[in-house]
């Protein structure tokens, strides 16, 4: 695992890809801020952080995109397959490679309020619990986008199906308003990332919605796990 | 030493192996020959691990490839078709990638300086293999299988894109490795196989056609019972009369070549010198013998009889191809007719699969 995570990472700042991600995300994040604080002259500062997950998605399938998908295209997943390590630690050293890229974005994030913090006393819980509801989040997002990323050797499909489905997890909050009372609007609401994202925007710590993002991200990895061990019986 | 029983493999309703098996024994350098989608690939990912088996079984050194993987993907290294290489990391980065993939527990300094300059890769050490030219990535592909000194190597086209100094430079190093070294080549080119591999597997559309000893298998198909003649005579009573004789299999016109005598394919059963009985056939007749030759059979021409479906070899040849002697077939002497009709029967269904 540590072999590939190092590759991974590595891969993704010896590429634009790291970089360009993080400097968006830092960028919109940075732009947002100085909106809300100045031009706005708010002082919330949790407001700022929970349009965090609208980032996300748009860096999210860029990040997972060519996770799977290119070693598949370019046969390199022929000398990790035939080598002895075991599938799931492979998709482990992917998973985390991503996800190493993200945190990094996210706890940029951080610097800002850090900085206020010396001229003022921003609502830390609030922020700390955006910022770990955001890491959960990305991580279940990020689980989701390697599976799609192992559907297909085109990344170019692998990013805009991982985007159509971390949109399709957010708007099903939506649909749930309008079948309500029913059971389903029950199912729908437990699924919806928005609704499991929310409780962190206050500052609270859900720990059911802890265990389902980390869920989420298990339950992936394993079925990109059976989806790359399935080629093999083509 | 490499075990393959009865490997076969479907593709949906496509067989492309179909019942393979053979054994390497340690030491041993084998030639896998056979046209473009014949199962070489195929047969090279499954013992790999790469892909499974529809049926079969793949051990390297009693290790399954399935039940015990990493036990027996240690000991193996393996160049696929197209080398796995990361085009955005330099040779220094991939090889030191692929020591930790495979937990190589070697000096890693000191054994990736070994390899880089088995493979004379150390000039471009550190440069991207991206834009590395496609003899030098194979070259790195060959590094990367060599990283951990796996007993058994696997490598499929090696001397792919190589230009003629570096394909006699690999060919040595393959050579030198077989020393010690259990390696499955494959290949379409056959003077490689020829000078590098002691045994060669022939396989065509999925199925082992051939196996024995490079030198053995050219030997044994070369002997006297094929022989080209050039015979004054009319051209019909020619061929009715040596058709007439013992032993003989087959015989085919090839037209006049001057004016008045025509040249004769004569084939015979595998171990008869008919060149005695031939003469003296002619001399009875008074059909001169203009001249004669023995055709010698090279690999190329028995690899393009066996995967061309035209000019398919008879019955006693085919068990030769396999392996078996050529003694057994004494007792089927009488009849070789027959045995020629069953084995055309047998070539022709086979050759409406292979459509």
């Amino acid at each position: 695992m540590k072999a590939v995570l190092k590759r991974e990472i590595r891969s993704y700042f010896t590429s634009p890809i790291g970089y360009v991600c993080i400097a968006v995300l830092l960028a919109l994040f940075g732009y947002w801020y100085y909106i809300v604080m100045l031009a706005g002259s708010s002082s919330n500062i949790p407001y700022v952080y929970s349009y965090m997950l609208s980032y996300c998605m748009m860096i999210i399938p860029i990040l997972t995109m060519k996770t799977i998908s290119d070693d598949q295209k370019n046969k390199t997943d022929q000398a990790l397959l035939t080598a002895p390590v075991s599938v799931l630690s492979i998709v482990m050293g992917k998973f985390l490679a991503a996800f190493f890229v993200f945190f990094v974005a996210i706890t940029g994030t951080l610097l800002p309020s850090v900085a206020i913090s010396f001229f003022g006393a921003p609502n830390w819980t609030e922020i700390l619990g955006n910022y770990v509801g955001t890491l959960l989040y990305g991580g279940a997002m990020i689980a989701i986008g390697v599976f799609i990323s192992s559907l297909t050797v085109s990344q170019i499909i692998a990013a805009i199906g991982t985007f159509a489905v971390s949109i399709l997890l957010v708007i099903i909050g939506q649909i749930s308003s309008s079948v309500s009372g029913t059971w389903i609007a029950e199912v729908v609401k437990w699924i919806s990332f928005e609704s499991r994202y929310d409780p962190f925007t206050q500052g609270q710590f859900n720990l059911s919605s802890v265990v389902y993002f980390i869920s989420v991200m298990a339950v992936f990895v394993f079925f990109t796990t059976r989806k790359i061990e399935s080629r093999r019986y083509r | 030493m490499i075990e393959v029983k009865n490997l076969t493999k479907r593709y949906g309703s496509n067989v492309a192996l179909d019942h393979v098996s053979f054994t390497v024994e340690d030491g041993t350098i084998l030639g896998f020959l056979g046209p473009n989608g014949a199962g070489k690939s195929t047969t090279m990912n499954i013992v790999t691990g790469y892909l499974s088996a529809t049926e079969g079984t793949v051990s390297i050194s009693g290790h399954d490839i399935l039940d015990e993987p990493n036990e027996a993907r240690k000991l193996i290294g393996y160049l696929p078709e197209l080398p796995p290489l990361y085009l955005d990391m330099t040779v220094q980065e991939y090889l030191n990638f692929m020591y930790d993939l495979k937990k190589v527990k070697l000096p890693r300094e000191k054994h990736i300086r070994e390899i880089c300059s088995l493979t004379k890769i150390q000039n471009v050490y550190k440069r991207l293999i991206g834009n590395l030219s496609k003899g030098y990535r194979q070259r790195v592909g060959i590094a990367q299988a060599l990283l951990g000194n796996p007993p058994v190597l696997i490598l499929d086209e090696p001397t792919v894109g190589l230009d003629p100094k570096q394909i006699i430079e690999i060919r040595n190093l393959i050579k030198n490795l077989g020393r010690n070294h259990t390696i499955i080549l494959s290949s379409h080119i056959l003077s490689e196989v020829q000078a590098v591999c002691e045994r060669v597997i022939i396989i065509n559309s999925g199925k082992l056609v051939a196996d024995g000893a490079t030198d053995r298998l050219a030997h044994d198909l070369s002997t006297d019972h094929r022989i080209i003649a050039r015979i004054a005579g009319p051209e019909h009573e020619v061929l009715h009369a040596i058709r007439a004789m013992d032993k003989v299999v087959e015989v085919v016109s090839m037209g006049e070549k001057e004016p008045g005598v025509y040249e004769y394919h004569i084939e015979a059963d595998l171990d008869q010198d008919i060149r005695r009985d031939l003469f003296a056939l002619l001399t009875r007749k008074g059909w001169p013998l203009m001249s004669s030759r023995n055709t010698d059979l090279t690999l190329e021409e028995i690899f393009l009889r066996l995967t061309s479906g035209e000019n398919h070899f008879t019955e006693q040849e085919r068990r030769v191809l396999l392996g078996g002697k050529a003694d057994k077939d004494g007792e089927e002497d009488e009849n070789t007719e027959d045995v020629r009709k069953a084995a055309m029967d047998a070539v022709n269904e086979e050759g409406g699969e292979e459509e």
